[in-house]
């Protein structure tokens, strides 16, 4: 099979991971080709509208597990490809001198045996360093029961690592991945994480996870509520959300037409919350099996659920409860405070400054004045009726477009 | 009447011209600066040159830069190199304002000489953002790298340094078709000419390497998740025509 044939089979196979980001390595060291840039850099945006950033491929797709809801298991009757360290080396350095990508995100399928797999990962990003001085960002999957001597050389080697999760409960995995156990993906994870406190220069870029969404009944509670453990105990950098695609027939799955783009994009809105704005996974839900709204952002759920913290005094609030109002972001935050120093402000500034008006109306007071008149004694049915958002019901927006406000910031370099 | 100065288009003269407005206490809405390729005499006004001079900038930089802070600096850098006409009225103004209110010129937003220095400079630095990720680079005949594209803003500067660090093993040239401009590095410097075409062979290797990158370009498209809108907010179409993947 020629290098094209491979690189279609086992680029294919590797779109269903849908990490993309190439920021925040601090690696040190600076030799040969290339360089990281620590926010990160978009190549190119596909016509599913996410973004390029490195050359997602797998090493192999032949597996000897057979996961329900994975295109690459066992018994599916598919293409299978396995490309050599030496092929991936040589194409990563051919896209990146010619600027199509940022670095090398390599995953695989279990052929042989995890430790034969890992071997090969090892392999290929040593030659990648080594023989062809390559600098620039490498994201590696450590294969689960894979031996962690292994993971951990590579683990020098590479800006960032990371173990799937897969599924938001053992219930689900069980179901769904008879070969892994929740031990052989936290097992992993933990010593990553540790490694890299201890070391310098260990996956500098921090560890991610992603799981599947959609495939079982897990609630969203129950996902963001181990997204925020996944933060807290393992320090992970991001978890990521991926709306099952309807790959295989598998009665163990949950029936999906299409996939739930919206819930996925809500996840990233309440993970962003957890992330971000200090928000907890209780504070968000009220019972434990509960789903976020598809119609409005989770900021705006949560707010029309404690309706008695609002109105807020935007001349008097902290920074910690101007970042709870729905329409005001961190950013507006911070201009809100630095601003009210020099002059006191009205609504006109608010939106000069960023402030989502239409979402911040109902919960805020400048000077003691609301908006309009009544506006703040609506019943929260009515406003929830007014924010209803239309537009993301049809357009679910991707991952991505987190990842760019942080990026553009950091380029122009204001907060 | 105006008094006009002309200066020789680039940033350092641009600041020589302001630095020699604000330290001769001249009224700031007399004064104009104006490109010398770009200016149309006319009789009312007084004319005079501004040379370069590398004290003049130098001293406006740490001015700036002790009155507020290097961002502030890099933001009217930015808002230099913007396409917009009579961007120059625009910073001279904001200059002026920068060295009366200091560091609180960040937080004027309402005020529109700071509103469109902003806008200026954010446009700008969007269209470096984008172009640090859309510039495709192709092996030639002759041992180097060559890029062509064609910026809204005047950006070759900014993006042939950021190339610079990042293929620095390499020899290349970053081709401003528009404007004529070529950045040119032979793995030690970066220079700039102005130069109107290349006649350049790409290596046979080359086409491979093209073909390879479409293929896969096509083969990471999840056809459920389809959304053509959204790939052109992301990437609009003027930066499509010397994309590989998008020919
Ligand atoms: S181990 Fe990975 S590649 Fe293999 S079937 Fe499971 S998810 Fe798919």
């Amino acid at each position: 099979m020629d290098i094209l044939e491979k690189l279609e089979v086992l680029g294919a196979a590797a779109k269903y991971d849908v990490s993309c980001a190439s920021s925040g390595s601090k690696r040190e060291k600076h030799f040969g080709i290339g360089s990281t840039f620590s926010a990160g850099i978009c190549h190119s945006w596909t016509d599913d509208g996410r973004c390029i950033s490195l050359l997602k491929i797998l090493f192999t797709n032949e597996c000897i597990f057979d996961c329900a809801y994975c295109i690459n298991r066992k018994s599916n009757d598919i293409k299978r490809a396995t490309f050599t360290p030496q092929e991936i080396a040589e194409l990563t350095i051919n896209f990146y001198k010619r600027n199509y990508i940022e670095g090398l995100f390599l995953s695989s399928a279990i052929k042989n045996s995890p430790d034969w797999t890992m071997e090969m990962l090892f392999r290929t990003v040593w030659l990648l360093r080594y023989k062809y001085q390559f600098n620039g960002y490498i994201h590696v999957k450590a294969i689960p029961y894979a031996s962690l001597d292994l993971i951990r050389k590579t683990g020098f080697l590479v800006d960032r690592m990371s173990v799937n999760i897969e599924l938001p409960s053992e219930k689900s995995l069980r179901l769904l991945c008879p070969n892994k156990t929740k031990e052989s993906i936290l097992k992993p994870m933990e010593f990553i994480t540790k490694v890299a406190e201890e070391e310098k220069n260990f996956v500098s870029a921090g560890q991610s996870t992603q799981m599947i969404i959609g495939a079982t009944d897990d609630s969203d509670y129950k996902i963001i509520n181990l997204s925020q453990h996944l933060y807290k105990k393992f320090k992970l950098k991001r978890v990521y959300y991926s709306a099952y695609t309807p790959v295989n027939h598998d009665p163990r799955i949950l029936k999906v037409d299409s996939p739930p783009l919206l819930r996925e994009h809500r996840l990233y809105q309440a993970d962003w919350l957890i992330r971000v704005y200090n928000f907890s996974a209780d504070e968000l839900f009220k019972s434990k099996d509960e789903n976020l709204d598809l119609e409005v952002d989770p900021k705006v759920m949560w707010a029309l659920r404690n309706l008695d913290k609002f109105p807020i005094e935007i001349s008097k609030a902290s920074y910690e409860q101007l970042i709870r109002v729905p329409g005001i972001g961190i950013k507006s935050a911070r201009r809100i405070i630095k601003n009210r120093v020099f002059h006191s402000l009205d609504f006109e500034d608010l939106k000069k400054m960023g402030v989502v008006l239409k979402r911040a109306k109902y919960f805020i007071t400048c000077n003691g004045k609301t908006f309009e008149r009544f506006l703040i004694d609506l019943p929260p049915e009515k406003i929830k009726q007014k924010l209803t958002d239309k537009n993301s019901l049809q357009k679910p927006q991707q991952l991505s477009f987190f990842d760019r406000e942080v990026f553009t910031s950091v380029i122009t370099g204001e907060i | 009447m105006y008094k006009i100065f002309l200066y020789d288009g680039t940033f350092e003269g641009f600041m020589c011209a302001a630095f020699h407005i604000i330290s001769e206490g001249i009224d700031k809405d007399r004064a104009i600066i104006v490109s010398k390729n770009e200016y149309q005499p006319m009789f009312i006004d007084s004319v005079r040159e501004v040379q370069s001079d590398l004290k003049a900038f130098l001293e406006m930089r740490k001015g700036i830069i002790e009155k507020t802070d290097c961002s502030v600096f890099k933001k009217i850098y930015y808002a230099f190199l913007s396409d917009t006409e009579d961007k120059e009225s625009y910073i001279l103004r904001y200059l002026f304002l920068l060295f009366t209110h200091g560091k609180k010129i960040k937080y004027l937003y309402s005020d529109d000489i700071v509103n469109a220095v902003e806008k200026m400079a954010k446009n700008v630095s969007r269209e470096i953002g984008k172009y640090m990720g859309l510039i495709r680079f192709c092996e030639t005949n002759e041992g180097f790298l060559y890029a062509k594209f064609e910026p809204k803003n005047d950006i070759i500067k900014p993006i042939a340094y950021f190339f610079k660090n990042r293929l620095n093993e390499f020899c290349w040239a970053i081709h401003d078709v528009k404007r004529n401009k070529v950045a040119i590095y032979d793995r030690k410097k970066v220079q700039f000419l102005i130069c109107n075409t290349l006649k350049l062979k790409v290596t046979h290797q080359e086409e491979m390497f093209q073909m390879l990158w479409k293929k896969y370009f096509k083969s990471m498209v999840i056809e459920e998740r389809k959304n053509l809108k959204l790939q052109q907010q992301n990437m609009p179409k003027r930066y499509w025509k010397y994309l590989v993947e998008k020919n």
